[in-house]
């Protein structure tokens, strides 16, 4: 977590991770929208989130981000981000 | 499941079926132009209005019932079992409760402006259990959302404000046919000042903390300010309540301490969001949410103005519409231009996999059209009652009428839009 924005965050192989489980709302919003606004940030971005972020794709339409689901699990729903080419 | 189904599991589970809180909607949007016509017939008694059946009474109830409690009803439940993630396994009771409200109202309403007795006690009683009945099915919501402790604790000093405001009115209205009741101006104060700060303030001051943030992309508040808020009002709705009990009336000025000071941290605290936030053009809606704040400020300087024995003419009549017209309903009204599209494209989503984008799902020409009219409305009536003109209330309340008929619209539009997305449930 940095002081910037909620949550938690990690670098992977696969993209940049953001955790968003058991923030309170709009925190998950925040969290995602805070590191895609992040300068040289060009994705993947795999963004977990305990709920749908129904408040998130116009968001991303308006950023210029795509999104697609990632394979579901138990209690957790997860986007991959990728920048609109 | 599906990989939209396991993509989508979660909100779209804990959403009622879009009919339930889309009729509350609705309905508020009719007594909205309801409540603007019935200050066009009443604009000769408003000036002086200081209590009575009649066509003002009617017009105050048509506005916080039918406006703001319908609307309150709704919000609260679609929303909290959204952000507590626990699901409202039971609709019955979200229909009984319109039933019992939408009857309930319109009878008492019709039965004050009529001054026919037996109507306004069966709309009392009708109303008085659908405000019950919701907020029976409030705590049970409440009782999940562990995770915004603050917002919750408003809800159940809100819910605690609304029994006491229902029981208050029940009594009121069968003191008109009995007047058994010793202090019945008194009572009247306290139920209309329990249901303007109690019941609405505090919903509204509590849902802010969530959803302000949420419309301008901002993080969640500090701790701490939150709960501030929350002890002052309690503070100032104790205190307010005591000031009524004999050589306590000196109580108003640290009541009405409290309350300014609990709106000076709700607007610190909204002031917060404004600069923290990442949407920079927050539209129009957040221009009605800005000057609800403001009025809500006049409305509190206006009161201690007042008490202060300032020469305010028809000050009651003025403190009253600034309160409930200027802060409820103007924040009301701007809050509901973000809250319909949003849950719009949340059924939406449910039903083919994703939502669509709000600004497909609002139309702009109606709620441009209600707010060229709202605000011009507030000026107009409010110095009509400050000038003693009715004329003034005349026209302010037809161009109300108009402007609601606009928001009506707005509303009616993304209904139809939903339903045919959306099966009605």
């Amino acid at each position: 977590m940095n002081d910037d924005a909620p949550g938690v965050s990690w670098q992977a192989e696969d993209g940049l991770h953001v955790d968003t489980r058991g923030l309170a709302p709009p925190d998950p919003l925040i969290a995602v929208l805070w590191h895609l606004s992040q300068p040289g940030q060009e994705g993947p971005v795999i963004a977990h989130f305990d709920r749908n972020p129904v408040h998130l794709y116009a968001e991303l339409e308006r950023l210029g981000w795509g999104h697609e689901p990632a394979e579901p699990g138990p209690d957790v729903v997860t986007l991959v981000l990728r920048p609109i080419e | 499941m599906s990989m939209a189904g396991g993509f989508l599991g979660g909100a779209h589970d804990r959403l009622l079926p879009a009919s339930i809180p889309f009729r509350f909607f609705l309905s508020a949007a009719g007594f909205q132009v309801l409540a603007w016509a019935a200050l066009l017939v009443a604009a000769g008694e408003v000036p002086g209005f200081r209590g009575g059946t009649g066509p003002v009474l009617a017009a105050i109830h048509l506005l916080t019932l039918g406006v703001l409690a319908m609307t309150a009803i709704g919000a609260s439940l679609q929303l909290f079992p959204v952000v507590t993630r626990r699901a409202l396994t039971r609709h019955w009771p979200g229909h009984l409760v319109f039933a019992l409200m939408l009857v309930g109202v319109s009878l008492l309403c019709w039965g004050m402006g009529a001054h026919r007795i037996a109507a306004m006690q069966l709309g009392a009683a009708l109303t008085g259990t659908g405000l019950a009945g919701f907020a029976l099915v409030t705590a049970g919501n409440l009782r999940g959302a562990s995770a915004i402790p603050a917002v919750a604790a408003h809800g159940w000093l809100a819910m605690a404000s609304l029994l006491v405001v229902a029981g208050l009115g029940v009594l009121l209205v069968w003191d008109f046919a009995d007047g058994f009741l010793a202090g019945h101006g008194a009572i009247a104060t306290l139920h209309l000042v329990l249901a303007i700060f109690g019941f609405m303030g505090l919903l509204a001051f509590g849902l802010s903390l969530v959803l302000i943030p949420m419309f301008a992309l901002s993080r969640s508040l500090p701790k701490g300010p939150d709960w501030g808020q929350l002890a002052l009002v309690a503070l100032a709705l104790v205190l307010v309540a005591a000031s009524n009990l004999p050589g306590a009336s000196w109580l108003f000025w640290p009541a009405l301490a409290a309350g300014l000071g609990a709106a000076g941290l709700h607007l610190w605290l909204m002031a917060t969001t404004m600069k923290r936030r990442m949407r920079k053009r927050l539209g129009l809606s957040f221009r009605l949410i800005r000057a609800s704040w403001g009025l809500l400020v006049l409305g509190l300087l206006l009161i201690a103005a007042w008490g202060a024995g300032a020469p305010i003419p028809n000050a009651p009549a003025l403190i009253v519409f600034v309160l409930l017209a200027g802060w409820l309903l103007t924040f009301l009204c701007g809050v509901l231009q973000r809250i319909l599209p949003f849950l719009a494209s949340m059924h939406a989503a449910g039903k083919s996999g994703l939502p669509p984008l709000l600004s497909d799902l609002a139309g702009e020409g109606p709620l441009n059209l209600h707010a060229s009219c709202h605000f011009p409305a507030l000026v107009l009536c409010a110095a009509g009652i400050l000038l003693d003109q009715p004329m003034l209330i005349r026209l302010g309340a037809a161009l109300g009428v108009v402007g609601a008929a606009g928001f009506a619209v707005f509303a009616l539009r993304i209904a139809a839009k939903l339903r045919r997305t959306v099966p009605a449930g």
